[in-house]
């Protein structure tokens, strides 16, 4: 372990294009930096390879944050993906990402070959990133590293839409992103957000659901302020 | 590509059907609404592009001469071609047009030429020789749902706009067709007796729930669709229900007079954006002379012609059109629930208005005058303020004009024709008329 950390990137949270150069290694010695998505060495720099805002998480992992519509799966991530087809061992799951995920039938708290769940096409699941690369198909579970269930699993009711990775990285934001703090304050509706660009919503009321989905469709593109005075508006008009 | 085709969830599906029972739509509009409509056109005419919610569509209309049918030999022909790009969806496949295709492009056609909306016959140059071939191709950029009425409204705007050469036929033996071409002679726009308006139901439930202008997932997850094409008088031109749930007669019924309804209210739609583009266009047309209108010109007619020398002769302009274009500007800015697509084009044609395009072979050294300078004349009517705003904005367009003599002899503008019109300015800009006018005359001898 060094004793002294590697100065921060001078580009942290702010935004980079492709060929910025990130890092200049050449001054530093016996460091492990830990690179995500959109970053590359190349020689005695790290270049990024994607637009978008670089970030930094302690004491040593960068990586580029961008928004898309389709997603790129990492690890740890947790996203709402669509059972496409089921197979003996593995569910398949479309995750907005260039190939479809496998989602192994025993990746459940407790789950057996006797317990197997009954996915039909069409069911919508909250799990959790194991296993991504480029070259193979991506693997699913439904459980958390300790074994247990921690809300993944499958969603009943309520509606889905889709949204920018961008958006479901703001709206998981904390603290509460505006959209959903002026919406919270007076409606009361439960949402899960996978960071693929999927959001689902449920609600008592038919209605709460369509105002909450469109409500959080339309911020897409607003600033804080200019989210809350959409929120108000939508409310006032339809109360 | 299996994977990137969508496919609802059964969250979705039930949603959408439950919210349904209780008369809610999922973007928020009720069963019996129409999504935002935008039209606009291209450059030349005969290309237009709609905006149907999150539906894209594109129209566009060629011409050309061909040998008619045998059994029409006085008709001309037309034809519809669909386009459906995979970038508008990713189930959409290059290549051959799947099933969804060719039927959107046959409910088009059927449109169009069961009811006789184009007329034929005036396609026809020299009988059983000539004849006019209408092409339209529509191209879908988007798909958010209901295709069916996007395209026929693309394919009517384009056909409105559209202008074919016009051609007379001579020659030695009198079958020769000369066709002409556009800068020599008008082209002539196609006569199109009647706008027949596709209106598209979605059935869910047993087929007793209906709702108009399905979205992308409500037709993912309906029962049943069905397609009415009807014209403005309430003539029933086409009607397409292709398998799907069964509906009760009544029904049936009930949606062709809302049909009917939405018909009228799209017809009229199509219509205003097709006249605000056809005058943009006739005015651009126009030539301006440096010399601007006084205020409020009542002169019908005063229309500016550009010889094929550089001399302008017959100073006249287009007063009722401009007075028009830059009355309703302001309107526009006092409404604000005026239909966006005229504010873009009078934003657009602000912007156009010091450009003028069209042949060159005018005096290089005469300052062409742009409608700013036209609207900055109608200034000193103190009465409206709302002109006040216009004002501020043609301000630093004036200010570039290197030449301010020009300018003060603007208020002037084509004075000598149109004094007859002046009643209307105060006696103090009729006196500044018609002074400078000696001296806006000799001017133009002197850079002539």
């Amino acid at each position: 372990m060094e004793s002294r950390r590697p100065p921060p990137s001078p580009l942290v949270d702010s935004y980079v294009v492709p060929g910025d150069v990130v890092l200049d290694l050449s001054e530093m010695t016996n460091q492990t930096i830990k690179l995500g998505t959109g970053l590359r060495q190349e020689c005695d720099t790290i270049q990024a390879t994607s637009a978008g805002m670089l970030r930094l998480s302690k004491p040593n992992k960068y990586w580029v944050e961008s928004s898309q519509k389709r997603y790129i799966p990492s690890v740890e991530d947790t996203v709402l993906g669509i059972v496409v087809d089921t197979k003996p061992d593995n569910f398949v799951v479309d995750i907005k990402g260039p190939n479809l995920a496998f989602l192994p039938v025993l990746a459940f708290e407790g789950g057996t070959r006797r317990n197997i769940p009954k996915f039909e096409i069409g069911t919508l699941i909250y799990a959790r990133v194991v296993k991504a690369n480029s070259i193979m198909n991506p693997e699913l579970s439904c459980m958390d590293v300790t074994g247990k269930a921690a809300e993944f699993g499958e969603l009943k009711g309520g509606y889905v839409f889709d949204s920018s990775t961008g958006m479901s990285r703001m709206l998981l934001s904390s603290p509460t992103c505006p959209v959903l703090e002026a919406l919270g304050k007076k409606l009361s509706f439960e949402i899960a957000v996978g960071l693929n660009g999927r959001v689902w919503v449920n609600a008592p009321a038919a209605d709460t659901v369509i105002l909450v989905s469109n409500a959080i469709m339309r911020s897409e593109s607003l600033s804080g302020i200019k989210q809350r005075a959409m929120v108000e508006n939508l409310l006032e008009r339809l109360s | 590509m299996e994977n990137l085709r969508w496919r609802p969830t059964v969250n979705e599906r039930e949603f959408i059907e439950h919210a349904l029972q209780s008369d809610l739509r999922v973007d928020g509009r009720h069963s019996f609404d129409f999504r935002k409509l935008k039209i606009s056109f291209g450059r030349e005419g005969g290309s237009s592009e709609v905006q149907l919610g999150e539906t894209h569509v594109l129209g566009y209309v060629t011409a050309q001469l061909v040998q008619p049918y045998r059994d029409r030999p006085n008709e001309g022909t037309l034809a519809i071609f669909t386009e459906f790009s995979p970038m508008a969806d990713p189930a959409f496949e290059p290549g051959r047009p799947g099933e969804s295709a060719i039927e959107l492009g046959r409910v088009v056609d059927r449109g169009l030429r069961e009811s006789r909306a184009v007329d034929m016959e005036s396609l026809c140059v020299v009988a059983g020789k000539h004849v006019w071939s209408v092409r339209v191709d529509l191209h879908i950029l988007d798909n958010g749902g209901n295709l069916i009425d996007a395209a026929n409204i693309a394919a009517l705007a384009a056909l409105s706009t559209f202008r074919r050469p016009e051609c007379t036929v001579g020659g030695d033996d009198g079958q020769q067709v000369i066709v002409h071409d556009p800068e020599v002679r008008d082209p002539l726009p196609l006569t199109i007796h009647h706008m027949p308006i596709a209106v598209t139901f979605a059935y869910f439930g047993e087929g007793n729930i209906v709702v108009v202008d399905p979205t992308y997932k409500e037709e993912a997850v309906m029962g049943g669709r069905m397609t009415a094409t009807i014209n403005s008088n309430g003539d029933i031109c086409a009607i397409q229900k292709a398998g799907g749930e069964g509906v009760m007669s009544g029904v049936v019924m009930q949606c062709l007079r809302i049909a009917s309804v939405k018909a009228a209210d799209i017809t009229s739609k199509i219509k205003k954006a097709v006249d605000s583009y056809t005058t943009e266009k006739a005015l651009k047309k126009v030539k301006r002379l440096p010399a601007s209108l006084p205020q409020k010109i009542n002169v019908t007619d005063v229309t500016m012609e550009n010889k094929g020398d550089g001399e302008l002769e017959t100073q006249t302009v287009k007063a009722s059109d401009v007075q028009n274009i830059s009355k309703g500007d302001e309107d526009h800015r006092n409404m604000k629930g005026n239909s966006p697509l005229i504010g873009d084009r009078f934003a657009k044609h602000k912007q156009t208005s010091t450009f003028i395009g069209g042949p060159s072979n005018w005096d290089p050294y005469s300052k062409g005058v742009s409608l700013s300078s036209l609207r900055i004349s109608q200034l000193p009517d103190p009465a409206t303020t709302s002109k006040a705003s216009s004002h501020e904005e043609a301000q630093p367009m004036l200010t570039e004009s290197s030449n301010a003599e020009v300018k003060s002899t603007s208020s002037s503008g084509a004075a000598g024709e149109s004094e007859e019109a002046q009643e209307m300015g105060s006696p103090k800009s009729l006196k500044d008329a018609v002074k400078p006018k000696h001296k806006r005359k000799k001017k133009k001898s002197d850079r002539s």
